[in-house]
């Protein structure tokens, strides 16, 4: 082969400073990401060097002693995981079941806009507002008193919101051909749903909720004035009790109790993003599993 | 292809706008190219055709390396585009691009307007190396949709998005994007299955109005139009290149007999 056109596919001098330009973007953004990062790991660090000390089988299964200074953490983390499973319990069937009735039946009018609307700013509402909200609606005027009942109710407002959010948006992100295929076969509505259309969305539906435990493990102002209490020698029996959180444990070793030692915080901190990150870990691992048997 | 088949394409003194040599093709361990050495010559328009799954997306891919974003593709032998290896590593990967366009089976105008679309890799090549056209954006603007006999129909609303032209004039512009970078090769991918036969008549009158200018390289299911739209054809079977030869000859009188029942319809 001679070369007739020796320069055709030559670097020129703009291809070579256009990749330089590339290459710093990149740069730019890897930087960005260990930004990001950054901060993630110098608190789990931070927390393992200072509460790592903290934390034994009896820190974890007893309850505390001396004004919360020694002993352990057991009603609290007990507590944190009744009032996560209760409020999910009612947050994620009433918002999966609200988000596919507003993505697959409603119509698209005036009025399912204005619910749509109100969904996102209820989204954006303080959880100070929420847990007045509680306060308000739950312990007093239906008389459930301060009680896990009533704290998990207004977690589970809180948390709704977002669950409608993610679960809509990933039922639109299935294809309107699968639906109309199915719809073409003589499946009904529901059918279609059922065996089309969810196991589809499952995946993007499950990342909503995983949010929402992190974040209604982690949330104190919401449950501070409706169910949890700085302390109690019980544990809970019942939906109809009081209990201790962790959120609020946190809150009350790190700023209300005089002489205590530092380790005992960072303990209870370090319990409550292992205990989030464990059940993250278990959906996420059951998300995997459903991903890998996904075949589009 | 038999000896005089070759002797006949090599006269008189042939350029080749594309020539691979030996070119295997693996996605992961599937080999979708055998030994597949094809000249394509210059200035002409080559239909290839053969049975899905048969190789001809994947060379046709190959001549604009577009199928390396992939990441599990591995490639042995060459591709020489207009007597130059483009899998030398010496070679500009944004420079081969610029040289060697293409068309997809969809029409896929940027969500900007036909102006912009048509000025988009004007932009981007204009103080760099290599041609490009020459004159006032709206010289290149018209110049480019004139070629693409798209003109008349757009020119009160090339400040309208390209997304809301039909798919037959989408595809149009898609042709009329390539060519203020003056490249040397237009792919195209089956350019007109998403389009109705007489969208299809009109792509196909476009080709012959851009022979001679470009080589251009259309893969195509459609035995009717390689047999009308090109002046030379590739049968490929299986990886492999059966038979290469003038359209007319391949389609009345082809050698091999896979050839003959694949273009009477007997399997496909």
């Amino acid at each position: 082969m001679n070369t007739a056109n020796p320069a055709l596919f030559q670097a020129s001098d703009l291809n070579r400073h256009n990749e330089s330009v590339q290459r710093r973007y990149r740069l730019l953004f890897g930087l960005m990401t260990l930004l990001l990062i950054t901060p993630v790991l110098l608190i789990l660090g931070t927390l393992v060097a200072k509460g790592g000390g903290a934390i034994s089988w009896e820190f974890l299964f007893s309850a505390p002693t001396d004004g919360m200074r020694t002993g352990g953490i057991f009603p609290a983390l007990l507590g944190t995981v009744w009032l996560v499973t209760v409020a999910l319990l009612l947050s994620v069937p009433i918002g999966i079941f609200a988000a596919i009735y507003l993505s697959e039946y409603a119509g698209d009018n005036w009025f399912t806009r204005i619910i749509n609307l109100a969904i996102i700013n209820l989204a954006g509402v303080p959880s100070i507002v929420h847990a007045l909200f509680g306060l308000g609606a739950f312990v007093i005027f239906f008389k459930f008193g301060t009680s896990i009942l009533a704290a998990s109710l207004t977690l589970a407002v809180m948390t709704m919101p977002v669950v409608i959010v993610a679960t809509r948006e990933s039922l639109q992100a299935v294809p309107q051909a699968f639906r109309e295929a199915c719809w073409n076969m003589g499946a009904t509505r529901w059918q279609t749903i059922r065996r089309v259309v969810l196991p589809n969305s499952l995946t993007g539906i499950l990342t909503g909720v995983i949010l929402e435990v992190s974040r209604t493990a982690g949330e104190t102002a919401p449950i501070m004035f409706t169910g949890a209490v700085f302390f109690t020698p019980f544990l809970p029996q019942s939906v109809f009790d009081q209990t201790m959180a962790l959120s609020l444990h946190l809150f009350v070793t790190a700023t209300q109790v005089p002489g205590i030692e530092e380790h005992v915080p960072f303990g209870v901190a370090l319990v409550l993003i292992g205990l989030v990150l464990t059940m993250n870990s278990v959906s996420i691992a059951f998300r995997m599993w459903l991903r890998g048997k996904k075949k589009w | 292809m038999n000896n005089e088949q070759t002797a006949a394409l090599m006269q008189p003194i042939p350029r080749h706008a594309i020539a691979s040599e030996k070119l295997n093709l693996w996605y992961g361990t599937f080999q979708a190219l055998y030994d597949v050495d094809l000249r394509i010559r210059e200035g002409l328009i080559t239909s290839m055709i053969g049975p899905s799954g048969c190789g001809k997306s994947t060379f046709l891919r190959s001549v604009n390396r577009i199928n390396e974003r992939l990441g599990y593709v591995r490639i042995e032998g060459s591709i020489h585009v207009m007597n130059e290896n483009i899998y030398d590593p010496q070679v500009e990967l944004v420079q081969v691009r610029k040289q060697v366009g293409m068309v997809f089976q969809r029409p896929n105008p940027l969500p900007i307007s036909i102006r912009d679309n048509i000025l988009f890799s004007h932009r981007l090549h204009a103080k760099g190396g290599g041609e490009v056209a020459q004159g006032t954006p709206d010289e290149i603007v018209e110049q480019s949709l004139r070629q693409v006999l798209l003109w008349d129909q757009v020119k009160d609303r090339l400040k309208r998005k390209a997304t809301e032209l039909s798919l037959e004039e989408q595809q149009k512009l898609c042709i009329a994007r390539l060519l203020p970078v003056k490249p040397k090769v237009l792919l195209m991918d089956e350019p007109c299955s998403a389009l109705d036969p007489k969208g299809t008549e009109a792509v196909e009158e476009l080709l012959w109005e851009l022979r001679g200018q470009y080589t251009i390289l259309i893969v195509t299911h459609n035995m009717a139009q390689a047999r009308r739209a090109s002046e030379e054809c590739v049968f490929m079977l299986m990886g492999r290149v059966v038979e290469h030869g003038r359209t007319e000859e391949m389609f009345v009188t082809p050698v091999h007999p896979e050839t003959a029942d694949y273009i009477e319809g007997r399997y496909g």
